[in-house]
C-alpha cells in the first residue's frame, strides 16, 4: 500500500512537472497575448492538480484539504481565464493572425 | 525507491523556483499590461506548487491550509485587476 502510494506520487510530480514546463515555454515563445493566455491555462490546471495529487499520496493527513484545494482550483481557474481574456479584448489588444472577429458585431459600440 | 523520490522531489522543487524566476521577469519586463497580469496570475499558481511540495517534503499537512487561502486570494484579487483594466474603474 505504502509502495502503490508512492508510485502514484512519484508518477503525479513527474506528469505535473512535464505540463507546468510545457505552459512556461509556451508563455515565453507563443506570439499573441490569447494564445499565451491559452499556454499557461496549463499549468494552473494540469500541472496544479497532478502535483496536488502527489501532495495527498505522499503527505499523511492531507486527504480532505487537498480535495478542497482540487475543487477551488478547477472551479477558479476557467474564471481567471476568462476575466483576463475579456480584459484583453476589451482593452483592444490585437491578435496577431487576421481571422474574422465574429465577437465585434455582438459587442456595443466603443466611443 | 525512497532515494529516488526524494531525488526527484527536490529536482521538481529546483525546476519550479526556476520557472518563478521566469514569470517573475515576465512581470518586471512584460509586452503591455494584460502580459504582466498573466505573470502575477501563474506566479500565485508556482507559489502554491511550491507551498505543497515544501509540505511533501516536511511531511506536514499545514501548508495545504496556507495554500488554500492563497488561492482564494488570488482568484479573487485577479479578478478584481482583470476588471480593473477592462472598465479603467472599480465598481
Amino acid at each position: 500500500m505504502e509502495m502503490l502510494l508512492q508510485i502514484i506520487g512519484l508518477i503525479a510530480l513527474i506528469a505535473g512537472t512535464l505540463f507546468s514546463i510545457l505552459g512556461i515555454l509556451g508563455m515565453l515563445r507563443l506570439p499573441d497575448v490569447y494564445t499565451r493566455l491559452h499556454a499557461t491555462g496549463k499549468v494552473s490546471v494540469f500541472g496544479a492538480v497532478l502535483l496536488l495529487v502527489a501532495g495527498i499520496s505522499l503527505t499523511p493527513l492531507s486527504l480532505g484539504k487537498g480535495l478542497v484545494l482540487i475543487a477551488l482550483l478547477l472551479l477558479s481557474a476557467p474564471a481567471v481565464s476568462h476575466a483576463i481574456a475579456s480584459a484583453a479584448y476589451r482593452t483592444g489588444i490585437p491578435m496577431k493572425s487576421n481571422y474574422p472577429d465574429e465577437l465585434r458585431k455582438h459587442l456595443p459600440k466603443k466611443k | 525507491m525512497l532515494n529516488l523520490l526524494n531525488f526527484v522531489i527536490w529536482a521538481v522543487l529546483i525546476i519550479h523556483v526556476g520557472m518563478l524566476l521566469v514569470c517573475v521577469w515576465r512581470v518586471w519586463r512584460g509586452e503591455n499590461i494584460i502580459d504582466r497580469l498573466i505573470g502575477l496570475d501563474i506566479t500565485s499558481t508556482l507559489v502554491l506548487i511550491i507551498l505543497i511540495l515544501i509540505a511533501i517534503i516536511e511531511g506536514n499537512s499545514i501548508y495545504f491550509d496556507v495554500a488554500i487561502g492563497l488561492t482564494a486570494l488570488s482568484a479573487i484579487s485577479t479578478i478584481a485587476m482583470a476588471k480593473y483594466i477592462a472598465d479603467q474603474r472599480m465598481f
